[in-house]
């Protein structure tokens, strides 16, 4: 059988529902392609008993409830996924705990720039003055950016301007967090509580680049943070929602075979069942690593993207913890909505101790109940625990250890977190439900396990993603859209890509028309 | 802000490092050959993910045990290890039926272990109507070839949640999952303790009673108790299984209670179990769907959109709509057909269901656009839905 579209999509994750539900808004014939029988890849939820967990989601930055300064909700918005969703604001960041009992550390910081500064100031006295010339350069940053990503037609005077009026994010360009915040002269514990976030990205900050890391504090910190009331899951099917409302067809439990390739060109896919989708794009959500590795023909890759695929590192694989207590927040204690735990405030060296099972005490930990009450029901709470690998230490464990090693590692996180909090959990579990690399590899096909896309490395920051990625001409007829492509992993840069693909998609269509 | 002023390692060495950075990044890349690295397929993690979770396994069935008139064992080989699973998960075969396409589900008797020997086993009873399970007792022989999902449930032992002591109720067939436990703990693959309590109508109808005596006998952690309802006999408990024989038997330490067994078990326990003042953690059930009490049977039309094809199939208001997909031969990826997997999740176009209380475990975004889980769904109206 065969069947023609304008865009054919593969894999129904955050980049992929996004692309879709643009193509179809801009009127273009599209057919999304999920294996699963789920919208959302990572961003799902599941239930068990009578708790409903999210699946992956901690707190999501770019709809901007603070600042208003919103990409995200345009995106929603714009494709009619919008209205669908209920969130709920956020206005705690993080409380911050270290396991090594000699750093005496528990920072609980605050959303919005003004207390983040003042909380600062209260945890170490007299670092306002710095910290508040360090949000000046975040803001500065963020000019830049929003000027270079509104650029729709360049011309060369731009390059005039960003050399006079974007010196800072010039300057700072190719530095690490470490080398930034070191240069303005901040203390160690200054340092430690602002690099709280560090395993969002899963990056030492020795390494991570400063614009990466400090793009991520504007939206968090300045812009606000927020959670979906129905879990990640209702983001999915809103957008879902929104691609079907517009003409757009979605077919589940089907794979995709191959990538249909003629002189260069991506031309389509063939289905598991033989059947053929002719498109005249491909928007791929399946990482480029599945797609070199899996989807298409060794002899159809080109030199350089082999090249690519195998200097790049994959990111940091996935474990979790959901637990449904069957006491409230209150009785418990369980007093923040996000904990960052981990083994010392050195990241290098928690990065380094997270690529073996014996050593991994990495944890950011997200009590739902703490965004709104009623997730769960009453009497009760929601409770879950993420920890992320360096490395591929979990393809050593066998089948036949499998229940075993992740029971024990996710009793080790309990503890680790009885441990720092104080709060005892252990005998209020009514529900567990524990997922490794492996479940990730099963849901997603995620090589590995891996829920971190590339690693934001030196040579493969999300900067010298960017601007190699407008030098670099890609395959044509393909458009990569998730967590492997240019603005590294997570929600906001899932759905940011995938609106990204489609608009790429929509212009290369209408200039073939022209 | 003092933008201008501000430098990391001053004005010359910053301009030089951001040039580097347009050089560093070629050479990261130049310096890698071009071939592809590990193939996705390949990490262990995948492997792993694959062998627990296959799409499919194909099985043949090895040996056939019968259990006096009242039931079938039947044990299966694969052509390489099974997948590994958990005492107390199930197995979903699908089969062709005349013109059906249908699933059904049976918990793994045999023990985690011997699956990785390539072993499975199951316990089919004849119970009164039973479309499916009178198909397999007629017709399965050895050698025979058939189709399973891979393994799932949540009715499994885990340490982190339940008491170190399982306090096992088991009614008729629903023996299997726990004499998987009961091998899973002789065998060391578990480490809790199990009081098997084994209610059946007359001694004549336990099955496996040697092979868990024997284990009872030999395994300190395993002790098993057969409760008859129809008939005094000596050495065995008379009555029901209910909070007095529970109260009996169960540890003096804190103790869970997982629960296997026919319907009228399970509403007999709704009353008994809270005389115990559990708390709710420590009370699991194999879900089981109750269904829907009969009416006046109306029929309806459901039409089917699956990848853009459409057909129209017709539907009995007192059976579930996934009964009317696979009584149509279509075919639906439904494992637990009880509304907790989710697997056969499906838009509701139009139209209206009717579900059973207890048994609507949807996700709330699933309630808020209008999907259902069709094998605890009932139609009461013409329906359209998109399964694909």
């Amino acid at each position: 059988m065969v069947k023609n579209y304008d865009a054919v999509v593969i894999g129904a994750g955050n980049g992929g529902l996004v692309a879709s539900a643009r193509l179809a808004k801009e009127g273009k014939k599209t057919l999304l392609i999920e294996r699963h029988n789920l919208p959302g890849g990572f961003a799902t939820s599941f239930v068990r008993g009578r708790f409903e967990f999210e699946a992956s989601l901690h707190e999501l930055c770019g709809i901007g409830s603070i600042t208003g300064k919103s990409p995200l909700l345009k995106i929603f918005r714009e494709v009619g996924a919008a209205d669908k969703i209920e969130w709920v604001a956020l206005d705690e960041a993080y409380r911050l705990l270290t396991l090594d009992e000699k750093e005496n550390c528990d920072y609980l910081m605050p959303l919005g720039k003004d207390a983040f500064i003042n909380k600062l100031e209260e945890y170490d006295p007299g670092s306002s003055v710095v910290v508040k010339k360090i949000f000046e350069l975040i803001e500065s940053i963020e000019k830049t950016l929003d000027f270079v990503s509104n650029i729709e037609d360049f011309k060369p005077e731009m390059i005039k301007e960003i050399f006079s009026e974007h010196t800072a994010f010039l300057k700072v360009a190719n530095y690490s967090v470490d080398e930034v915040l070191k240069a303005f002269g901040t203390s160690q514990k200054t340092r430690d509580i602002l690099n709280g976030y560090w395993c969002y990205l899963g990056q030492p900050t020795d390494e991570l680049n400063v614009i990466h890391y400090f793009t991520m504090l504007h939206s968090y910190i300045i812009d606000g943070a927020v959670i979906p009331k129905g879990r990640s899951h209702q983001i999915s099917t809103a957008l879902l929602e929104a691609f079907t409302e517009n003409g757009g067809d979605a077919w589940f439990n089907t794979s995709v075979k191959k990538i249909k390739m003629e002189n260069g060109k991506a031309t389509g896919v063939i289905l598991d069942d033989g059947t053929e989708i002719n498109a005249k794009a491909v928007i791929c959500n399946a990482s480029p690593y599945n797609a070199f590795t899996k989807l298409m023909d060794e002899k159809d890759v080109p030199e350089k993207f082999k090249k690519e695929v195998n200097a790049k590192t994959l990111g940091a694989k996935g474990f979790a913890v959901f637990l449904g207590l069957n006491r409230s927040a209150d009785e418990l204690g369980l007093n923040n909505h996000t904990y960052f735990i981990y083994p010392t405030n050195d990241n290098r060296k928690c990065y380094e101790l997270s690529k073996r099972l014996e050593t991994n005490d990495v944890q950011a930990t997200v009590c739902l109940n703490r965004a709104f009450d009623d997730c769960s029901p009453e009497g009760t709470s929601i409770l879950y625990m993420t920890s992320i690998f360096a490395g591929d230490e979990w393809s050593k464990v066998s089948a036949k250890d499998y229940h075993k090693t992740k029971t024990a590692f996710a009793e080790k996180m309990i503890d680790n977190f009885e441990k720092a909090t104080g709060v005892k959990i252990k005998d209020y579990i009514e529900e567990i439900e524990i997922s490794t690399p492996m479940t990730y590899a099963r849901y997603t096909d995620a090589p590995a396990g891996t829920i971190y896309g590339y690693e934001a490395s030196k040579d493969d920051g999300i900067v010298k993603r960017i601007v190699f990625d407008l030098i670099d001409k890609g395959i044509p007829g393909l458009y990569f859209a998730g967590g492997y492509t240019t603005r590294h992993m997570g929600y906001s840069p899932s759905y940011t890509t995938g609106d990204m693909a489609a608009k790429a998609a929509v212009l290369a269509m209408e200039k073939e028309a022209k | 802000m003092s933008k201008k002023k501000f430098s990391v390692n001053g004005t010359f060495k910053d301009s030089v490092n951001t040039i580097k950075f347009l050089t560093e990044r070629k050479k990261f890349i130049d310096s890698t050959e071009a071939v592809l690295p590990t193939r996705t397929d390949d990490f262990g993690v995948n492997k792993v993910a694959k062998s627990l979770h296959p799409k499919q396994q194909k099985l043949v069935i090895s040996k056939i045990e019968e259990h006096g008139n009242l039931a079938k064992s039947y044990y299966f080989k694969g052509e390489t290890e099974l997948a590994y699973f958990k005492a107390g998960q199930y197995l979903t075969f699908k089969l062709g039926i005349g013109n059906s396409v249908v699933t059904r589900s049976y918990s793994i008797a045999s023990s985690p272990a011997s699956a990785l020997n390539g072993e499975y086993q199951i316990t089919v009873k004849r119970i009164a109507d039973g479309f499916v399970s009178d198909y397999i007792l007629d017709n399965w022989s050895v050698g025979d070839e058939v189709i399973a999902f891979a393994p799932e449930g949540n009715m499994t032992y885990c340490s982190l949640r339940d008491a170190e002591n399982i306090v096992a109720i088991a009614g008729g067939s629903g023996i299997t999952p726990f004499l998987s436990l009961a091998r899973a703990i002789d065998q060391g693959d578990e480490d809790c303790a199990l009081t098997l309590l084994y209610g059946c109508r007359t001694s004549d109808e336990i099955l496996f009673k040697e092979e868990l005596d024997s284990l009872s006998e030999k395994n300190e952690k395993i002790n098993v108790v057969y409760v008859l309802s129809h008939s005094d006999e000596e050495g065995y408990e008379k009555g029901f299984v209910g909070a007095d024989i529970i109260k009996k038997y169960a540890p003096s330490e804190v103790y869970s209670i997982f629960v296997c067994g026919p319907g009228g078990m399970y509403k007999f326990l709704e009353t008994e179990l809270p005389k115990l003042e559990k708390e709710r953690k420590y009370i699991r059930f194999e879900v089981f769907s109750s269904g829907k009490k009969a009416e006046e049977s109306k029929e309806f039309n459901i039409t089917v959109i699956n990848r853009g094809n459409e057909s129209v199939i017709k539907a009995n208001s007192n059976e579930t709509v996934l009964c009317a997909f696979e009584r149509a031969g279509i075919e639906v990826p439904a494992r637990c057909h009880t509304g907790e997997c989710g697997f056969c999740r499906s838009k509701l176009v139009s139209g209206k269901v009717y579900i059973p209380e207890g048994e609507d475990k949807r996700r709330i975004a699933d309630m808020q656009f209008n999907f259902i889980h069709p094998c605890c769904s009932y139609p009461e109206s013409d329906l359209v839905i998109r399964i694909n």
